[in-house]
């Protein structure tokens, strides 16, 4: 009665905040049924035959929509919390919208689960599986270090039922310690990966066992997250067929008419894509990075002096550069430091304007790198754009 | 000329970007022609008297930290150290790296740790993490920074503070205090980078290490990010 009661409330929030506008409705339903209702995950959740938890640093998002693809193509209904929003309420948020009386006929949920709700939110799920992708510093002021992190992940893993599937990234040092806390875990990692080839920003090619894949992300971050999606797929007994036409979440890797979007966010995955980007770049194109410190990004943006922006500079030292975001002059100055010509740097902090600027009388492409609440706005302020012009 | 800066457990000690307070102070030494040696100082190197123009020393997580604390004694660093700053070198030491120089830290169970007693002061393990944007007012004007620390540090009666809390809670939250100045060695709990943002702290650790007066820098962009800390 009170699941029925929880989800009921739920729903209606969904249906007052699509007919209100008022944002996208990933957090308040769940929000407020789980206050009715505190076991609604774990009631819900038991009517999906099989379930997978991706968690870690960096990829979560890239990794379940591959594996979510792989799966469709062989033919399963997937639920999975496509929206980003991997705390329990965002997770509850997606199960009352597409609950249906009187059952539910999906079989298979894919849960990104942040590190810090990993914790608590995968012993209400019980998955079948497990995955673990990497682990690096990212928002200290809310997860803490990344020893932390790390006990934590074996805490929990020491209450989870034996009979669950670990799938752990062999090659990430970090993840060492979790051997010692569940008896049996398995990993994928550079052992599986035969004729690696990367074609710069058109993506990569691989071969896994004696099947070729090629995907259209481009770095060396994204082979690792389509290995663990496949090995996954292939663990769930799924028939696994290519990636090729595989989308990408909106700014993970977005390709425009007039450029790219990479989202950076932390120290490890902004060098990957440094190093994956500096080389692509050329001398009529220009950059524009944008960092905000809203809670979404991590108040502190003192992660700026991890990353290796010295990795982004190229040979050209006229490079035009534009710095957006609440955080645009601490950017600045990390460029300057990292050896940019401050000639060439540019800072507007409106992200409407910067854009604006950066496009104008641009010949080459247009690189853009921005920290997460900085690509909502972004694609809003694209959104209406493109709307403009049509 | 020479500028030979000492990086304490460089290796082990530098998350919360504190690495940004050497890059700032090795350009802000080349923009002005000096040759720059970095030297990471950690548990199996030894440093010597008269080695290091200027000492900095960062944070780091809680299982390192009491890694470097032992080391810090038992290879006679910490006395070294100590005795270098007696005599004037410069030094920066952030959050882990203050509360390991000054007398002692208190964990909420087991014993004491051993500072180095260079700083009078000592820290006793909190409940409460204070994290966030911190603002204060020192001899080196207004300094801006990013805090993130649970311990919290009391200062001795000899002790005295690098500044006033203007925004932000500081050594322990209560008395509105925040770091530690002793000679020309310098411990706070303010990550950022500090020196980026706060170039004329920068250029104060230079000039103490070089003992010279140094021509100023166009610091356009780091002061323009330093007053947007102080809007926040």
């Amino acid at each position: 009665m009170r699941l029925f009661l929880a989800i009921l409330i739920g729903k209606i929030i969904i249906k007052l905040t699509r007919f209100l506008k008022l944002g996208g409705g990933s957090a308040a339903p769940g929000l407020y049924a789980l206050k009715i209702d505190p076991r609604l995950v774990e009631k819900l959740v038991k009517k999906i035959p099989q379930n997978i938890v991706i968690t870690g640093t960096n990829g979560k998002t890239t990794t379940a929509r591959m594996l979510a693809h792989l799966a469709k193509e062989a033919g399963l209904k997937v639920i999975r919390n496509h929206t980003g929003s991997n705390l329990e309420r965002g997770i509850a948020s997606v199960l009352i919208t597409h609950y249906q009386l009187p059952t539910t006929n999906y079989q298979l949920g894919i849960w990104e689960l942040d590190e810090a709700a990993f914790n608590t939110v995968v012993l209400k799920i019980k998955p079948d599986i497990i995955i673990f992708l990497n682990v690096s510093r990212d928002q200290l002021d809310r997860y803490g270090e990344v020893d932390k992190v790390v006990n934590d992940w074996c805490n929990t893993l020491s209450k989870i039922d034996p009979k669950t599937t670990i799938l752990i990234n062999a090659d990430e040092p970090d993840f060492k310690k979790l051997k010692n806390y569940f008896p049996n875990i398995k990993a994928f990692g550079k052992k599986d990966l035969k004729n690696t080839k990367l074609n710069g920003l058109k993506g990569s090619e691989f071969r896994i066992q004696n099947s070729e894949f090629r995907i259209n992300l481009p770095g060396i971050y994204n082979i690792y997250n389509a290995l663990a999606a496949i090995t996954c797929a292939k663990l769930l007994n799924l028939p696994v067929k290519n990636l090729t036409n595989f989308q990408p979440a909106f700014g993970r890797f977005e390709k425009l008419p007039f450029g790219y979007i990479f989202l950076i966010k932390n120290p490890t995955g902004a060098t990957e894509v440094f190093k994956t980007i500096a080389p692509h770049i050329r001398p009529q194109d220009r950059l524009l990075l944008a960092l905000n410190d809203n809670i979404a990004d991590g108040t502190d943006v003192s992660w700026i002096w991890d990353a290796d922006f010295e990795k982004l500079r190229t040979t050209n030292s006229e490079q035009r550069t534009i710095c957006s975001g609440k955080r645009a002059y601490d950017l600045a100055v990390r460029l300057k430091y990292a050896g940019f010509d401050t000639k060439y740097i540019r800072v507007e902090p409106s992200l409407k304007k910067a854009l604006r600027e950066a496009r104008e009388g641009l010949k080459g492409q247009l690189f853009i790198l921005p920290t997460y609440t900085a690509l909502l706005e972004l694609q809003k302020i694209l959104k209406s754009h493109y709307w403009e012009e049509s | 000329m020479k500028l030979t800066i000492g990086y304490l457990y460089g290796d082990l000690m530098s998350i919360y970007g504190d690495t940004g307070n050497i890059t700032a102070l090795r350009k802000r030494a080349e923009w002005r022609g000096i040759e720059v040696k970095l030297k990471v100082k950690s548990l199996k190197s030894k440093i010597k008297k008269g080695e290091c123009d200027l000492i900095f020393f960062g944070g780091g997580q809680d299982q390192q930290q009491s890694l470097v604390a032992r080391d810090l004694e038992s290879s006679g660093k910490g006395k070294i150290i100590k005795q270098e700053v007696e005599r004037g070198v410069p030094l920066l030491a952030i959050c882990g790296g203050y509360q390991l120089l000054g007398d002692y830290y208190q964990p909420h169970k087991g014993p004491k740790l051993a500072g180095v007693g260079l700083f009078p002061a000592y820290t006793i393990a909190g409940d409460k993490r204070m994290i966030g944007n911190i603002i204060i007012n020192s001899q080196f004007g207004k300094l801006v920074g990013f805090e993130n620390h649970s311990g919290k540090t009391y200062l001795k009666k000899e002790g005295q503070p690098l500044g006033k809390v203007i925004k932000g809670f500081g050594n322990n939250g209560q008395d509105r205090g925040e770091g530690c100045i002793y000679k020309n060695a310098i411990g706070c709990y303010m990550h950022g980078s500090l020196l980026p943002k706060n170039p004329a702290l920068a250029d104060w650790l230079l000039e103490k290490a070089l003992n010279i007066k140094l021509k100023p820098l166009d610091d356009t962009l780091e002061l323009e990010a330093h007053h947007a800390w102080r809007d926040i």
